[in-house]
């Protein structure tokens, strides 16, 4: 039913099946191009036997800018998972655990430490999902999103940095067990 | 990026304060002023380009081209002007660009001969990107060619292929002449080949050298053999120990393989593709690579479909299996995904084996090992959402006693008597979408029985036995509080399969068919009402239930543009959020046609369809792809191939050329202002009659149970042919003819010489009415127009063809001559072709009377049909009369204000027209006020009639019994599943209220 292979921007025409679903975000042309320019090796998608895209995951190659060199919060070199994402009649076949381990493969090629992403500390089930990968939280980004996703009365709403350490990190320098505990501001991320 | 593109480019620091100060603060007369000064004392050329730069910011028309004139004499100086001039111009002239300055001929052989003067400087690279960002290929090619003889040998590999890639690049534009196309052509290839050779040669190759070592350079290699390359060259190179796909698969890069595969079946080189998938497939299982690297789909099928065309195919075909159970044996570390794969490729090669009985000394007809095969796969998987569409076409596939095996003796039985209800409710879901496939399938159905349901029954009954069936277990689903609390934890609301099956089957049986051509006039003559609107009300009520299914409201989007009410389907259409990327390929489902249907929706607040122009404007406004420069800078090769390729296609896409037509087609109905003309418009650059139009319409969300020997199920709700190069250009030609009736020069453009402006407009009008009938006779006689467009879009376009052939010859004839006589012959078939298009529509509503009038012989509900539905869902065909009276109308009165100009040009009255050329024109003009009257007349009697009270009774009459009648028996199926006759009522409001307002729209459309 599936074959998992980088994107192409003919893709961009099958999309539907994906980005139809209301928890989907459709971005512009550029930034779905800019990540196939940049980074075309961490934009994997999968696709159905009519040519369909049923899920799609865009990340990037990237450091903090030279200027934080000597911050705290200063990331290395490190992949980033922008959007990952399964078509509803596509889940639960593992098809995003899939697409997360291309990227990783793509990550180690590209001599990364780690991969990081971002969450709502709301949403367990991704958090769960990310965890049995080997994620971890690294850091809480306070108030990181701009409204609530399930709290209304609420104008903001938590995410956790998970990381994943790669091949490189040997000595597992660039993850902690108590990343719950270290609250960083949203100014603090690059 | 360069500084212009944010702002005024920064003037070099020798500069003193004084000019500096008066440029930032843009002080035109005050930097003028200085910089003559400046440039007169120390005799430096940049104090004139500030000076020019300057003068191109004021509002005379001379000093804003002085700069222009400085380019073109910089350019032919062969001078090297310094960058900064160069920046300064290229910002005086940004608004130029594309209109009075090319590029190509001005700022890019400046920015050519700068970097080749300093090819080791930073800004040589500044050069090259401003030349791609203009899309200006040939000076990027020269840059880059000069860039990488200055980086030669060094590890920063990019100069290198970017030469290569931009010589490739400008070999395939348009941008590159015959002669030297050939030449670049050569040029790509042969640096490539003996970048390759090198590679191949080494031992160990080393980022200095001039090989190819990233699988971006690889893939570009084969990219550009695919393109300029022999069939040979390729498959030699694809099979070569190290450059060739296995070993680059077993580098970890898979890309090749799969792209080469591609490749060589468009050659059907199976023993090459059966070779090669057997080696990847083998390198997995002996660790090579790791295990499920290559366990797509796609290489399974390309395998086992290789191994069923070879040679030997017997003996490939074993091998096919043994590699498999191999696979099968590690099935348990593999992921679901990857699992189900094998389970898919299991099938898929059996079903390319040679049909053999599964035991040959116990033989159960119809117990196939393919049937065995799909039992085995929905054992496992008949749970899973997508089960019915993995084996759909395998299904299509078996044999009538196949399928009877299937469908009463496997499936049955996957679950046993005691199983848990809801997984026996998914199963009998699955049973039933199943059955509505085997109706489509040409195997079950006469003259042998139907197998839907494993009885002999024509189709019809077969339909209905199963929406009664299906109905059963919605029913039953309904009542049972253990299945309704256990649906959310199913992949799927068992509910809406049901509905599916239950709607598409009544819809079949309603007699829709897709509205080809040669389908009716209207919707009401090829359907059942009464079982056309239980489909529509039945899978509506199910929309509430499960109003996240896109699947649903996509479909019913459609039924509902289909029936008139337009306003409705944007209501279900408007949560779907098509936006941004997703437009070009979504949006013709809701927008294409919409201005003849309901031209209404465009007298929102806010404009229809502008996310969808701005999208295109916004993405379409450099001429080069969006984001190139990125790639080039990753050094990502595939990618700037790739993405240059979609830019062009973006370009060229219909839906680019419905926004504009159908937002001018509105704007006409209310009188609007049409600020461009077509052919001017931005987003209509690159569209002539020689520009192949692309659709790319997605049709992927529909739900689809119909099998491959039918039409998709799209194909039956669309109003007429889906978007098409052949429909787009014609629209795109007639919005030029319009154009053309509706030029006014602008109130302040008074010519000195007045007479001999005359005459050049009119040979640009003989010009322009002899192109355009060209073209649209062209497209008209294409092999495949018939089948694009619809019987009253096909009258529109030909009366325009004829209109314009006509005004040529009325225009151009000398009135000393006497008028060709093709032009009465012209003028008759506009007349009979608007008779025609007048006659089809308004005949359906004695049609309808006539119906009422003989009920007996009426084998539905047609004659209880009220007659404004009859017209209600044909507005389109009613939009093509106003559109082609119109044309008509417009033509003459062109005619005759042409006919005046002339006599005012040339006193004489020589220059005037023929007599009968006009009285034909008059005619012409009399018979479309006639048809705009009956448009008119229509359109009042549509608001008279859906004014008129009891509408709701009257719908809900069609749909089910009237009280007293004998209801059919599926009107009581459909009344259970929805709640009654009450709970329909609020659809019926629905319907009618969306009537109304399409009709209202339409009451304020003009027919001048």
């Amino acid at each position: 039913m599936a074959n998992f292979r980088r994107f192409r921007p003919d893709d961009l025409n099958k999309l539907s099946k994906c980005n139809l679903d209301p928890f989907t975000e459709t971005y512009d042309l550029g930034f779905y191009l800019q990540y196939y320019a940049k980074w075309p090796s961490l934009f994997q998608v999968a696709e159905d036997q009519h040519g369909n895209i049923i899920g799609y995951i865009m990340g990037k190659l990237e450091s903090s800018p030279d200027v934080y060199r000597f911050s705290e919060h200063y990331l290395p070199w490190h992949a980033h998972i922008t959007a990952v994402t399964v078509a509803p009649g596509a889940r639960r076949l593992g098809i995003g655990k899939l697409l997360t381990e291309q990227l990783e493969l793509a990550a180690d090629a590209g001599d990364a430490w780690f991969v990081d992403l971002f969450v709502r500390v709301s949403n367990h089930k991704a958090i769960t999902f990310y965890k049995n990968m080997g994620y971890s939280v690294f850091r809480v980004v306070k108030d990181y999103y701009g409204e609530h996703s399930t709290d209304p009365t609420l104008s903001s709403e938590d995410a956790y940095d998970m990381r994943k350490p790669m091949k490189k990190d040997v000595k597992r320098e660039h993850v902690r067990e108590d990343g719950e505990k270290h609250e960083v501001d949203p100014s603090d991320v690059w | 990026m360069s500084s212009y593109r944010y702002g005024r480019p920064a003037l070099k620091s020798s500069v003193d304060v004084q000019l500096q100060t008066a440029f930032s603060d843009g002080n035109w007369s005050t930097v003028i002023r200085l910089a003559t000064k400046r440039a007169a004392a120390l005799k430096d050329p940049y104090y004139e380009a500030i000076k020019m730069c300057a003068e191109s910011q004021l509002d005379g028309t001379a000093e804003k081209c002085g700069v222009v004139v400085a380019i073109d004499d910089l350019v032919k100086s062969k001078k090297t002007p310094d960058i900064e001039t160069i920046e300064l111009y290229e910002w005086a002239c940004r608004d130029f660009f594309d209109y009075e300055v090319e590029y190509a001929d001005t700022l890019g052989p400046l920015r050519v001969r700068w970097a080749k003067a300093n090819p080791g400087s930073p800004l040589a690279l500044q050069c090259l990107q401003s030349c791609l960002e203009k899309w200006d290929l040939v000076s990027a090619q020269q840059i880059a060619t000069s860039l990488d003889k200055a980086y030669a040998n060094t590890a920063d590999r990019r100069y290198m292929f970017w030469n290569i890639t931009l010589t490739f690049l400008l070999s395939i534009s348009p941008q590159c002449t015959g002669a030297s196309r050939k030449v670049y052509s050569l040029l790509a290839a042969r640096q490539l080949e003996r970048a390759a050779d090198l590679t191949e040669n080494s031992a160990k190759l080393e980022a200095t050298d001039r090989g190819l070592l990233t699988e971006e350079e690889i893939c570009l290699y084969y990219r550009v053999l695919l393109s300029h390359g022999t069939k040979d060259e390729f498959i030699s190179r694809f099979k070569s120990h190290k450059l060739g796909a296995i070993s680059q698969l077993k580098e970890g890069r898979k890309l090749l393989l799969c792209e080469g595969l591609d490749a060589l079946e468009t050659w059907a080189e199976w023993e090459l593709i059966y070779n090669l998938c057997r080696e990847a497939l083998t390198l997995g299982l002996e660790g090579a690579t790791s295990p499920f690297f290559v366990c797509n789909l796609q290489i399974w099928r390309k395998f086992a479909s290789a191994a069923s065309k070879v040679a030997d195919s017997d003996s490939a075909l074993g091998e096919v299996q043994a590699i498999l159970k191999r696979y099968i044996e590690l099935k348990d570390k593999a992921s679901a995904m990857y699992k189900k794969n094998l389970s898919l490729a299991l099938l898929e090669t059996t079903f390319r084996l040679p049909a053999t009985p599964l035991n040959p000394s116990n033989y159960t007809p119809g117990l196939s090992p393919r049937v065995v095969q799909l039992g085995l796969f929905l054992d496992q998987y008949f749970e899973r959402l997508s089960a019915f569409d993995d084996v759909k076409d395998y299904v299509a596939e078996l044999s009538f006693e196949e399928i009877k095996t299937l469908m009463e003796d496997i499936l049955p039985k996957l679950l046993d008597e005691n199983a848990d209800k809801p997984r026996k409710t998914v199963l009998h879901a699955l049973q039933y979408k199943l059955r509505y496939l085997l109706s489509t399938c040409p195997q079950t159905l006469s003259p042998q029985p139907s197998a839907a349901n494993g009885e002999a029954q024509k189709p019809y009954q077969c339909l209905k036995t199963l929406i009664a069936d299906a109905s059963k277990s919605y029913r039953k689903i309904n009542g049972d509080k253990d299945i309704l609390d256990s649906i959310p934890r199913l992949d799927k609301d068992p509910r809406l399969d049901l509905a599916l099956v239950m709607g598409t089957s009544l819809l079949k049986l309603s007699g829709l068919r897709p509205r080809t051509p040669d389908a009716g006039h209207s919707l009401w003559q090829d359907v059942d009402p009464e079982l056309f609107l239980q489909a529509v009300l039945l899978l509506d009520t199910q929309l509430r239930e499960t109003p996240g299914n896109t699947e649903l409201r996509l479909l019913l989007v459609q039924l509902y543009l289909l029936l008139g009410c337009a306003s409705y389907a944007y209501q279900l259409w408007t949560p779907l959020d098509v936006k941004r990327t997703i437009q070009d390929s979504l949006s013709p489902l809701f927008f294409d046609r919409i201005s003849s249907l309901s031209p209404g929706l465009f007298q929102g607040t806010r404009p229809l369809m502008e996310p969808l122009r701005s999208f295109y404007s916004h993405n379409l406004c450099d001429r080069s792809p969006v984001r190139i420069w990125d790639a080039f800078a990753a050094g990502s090769y595939t990618s700037i191939l790739d993405m240059t390729e979609y830019d062009g296609n973006l370009r060229k896409s219909c839906t680019v050329v419905m926004t504009l037509v159908e937002e001018r087609r509105a704007t006409r109905c209310y009188g609007g202002k049409i600020d461009v003309e077509i052919e001017e418009h931005a987003l209509a650059e690159n569209i002539n009659d020689d520009t192949i139009l692309v659709n790319k319409t997605d049709y992927g969300p529909f739900p689809n149970l119909e099998s491959i020997h039918g039409p998709p199920i799209h194909e039956y709700l669309r109003l007429g042919p889906g978007l098409s190069n052949e429909r787009s250009h014609l629209a795109f030609l007639s919005e030029q003819y319009m154009d053309l009736l509706h030029y006014k020069p602008p109130k302040d453009y008074k010519p000195s010489k007045a007479s001999e402006v005359a005459l050049r407009d009119r040979e640009h009008t003989l010009e322009t009415l002899s192109r355009l009938s060209n073209s649209l006779t062209g497209f008209l006689h294409q092999p495949a127009t018939p089948t694009r467009l619809t019987a009253p879009e096909t009258t529109y376009y030909t009366v325009l063809s004829l209109l314009s052939a006509a005004l040529l010859i009325a225009l151009s004839s000398p009135r000393s001559d006497p008028v060709p006589q093709t032009l009465s012959l012209l003028s008759k078939s506009i007349k009979s072709a608007l008779a025609s298009l007048r006659t089809s529509f308004f005949a359906l509503a004695q049609q309808g009377t006539a119906a009422a009038a003989n009920q007996q012989t009426q084998t539905h509900k047609t004659s209880t049909l009220p007659s404004a539905c009859l017209h209600l869902t044909e507005l389109p065909h009613l939009a093509a009369i106003r559109d082609t009276a119109l044309a008509v109308r417009h033509s003459a009165a062109f005619v005759l204000a042409f006919h005046d100009k002339e006599l005012a040009r040339d006193r004489s009255g020589r220059s005037g027209l023929h007599r009968e050329a006009m009285a034909e024109m008059k005619a012409l003009s009399e018979l479309a006020g006639r048809a705009l009257a009956e448009v008119k007349g229509c359109v009042h009697r549509l608001k008279e009639a859906l004014a008129e009270a009891g509408w709701l009774d009257r719908l809900l009459g069609l749909v089910f019994a009237e009280e007293g009648e004998d209801e059919g028996e599926l009107g009581k199926v459909v009344e259970e599943v929805v709640g009654g006759r009450a709970a329909a009522e609020e659809w019926a409001g629905r319907v009618v209220e969306s009537w109304r307002e399409g009709v209202k729209g339409w009451g304020m459309v003009r027919m001048e």
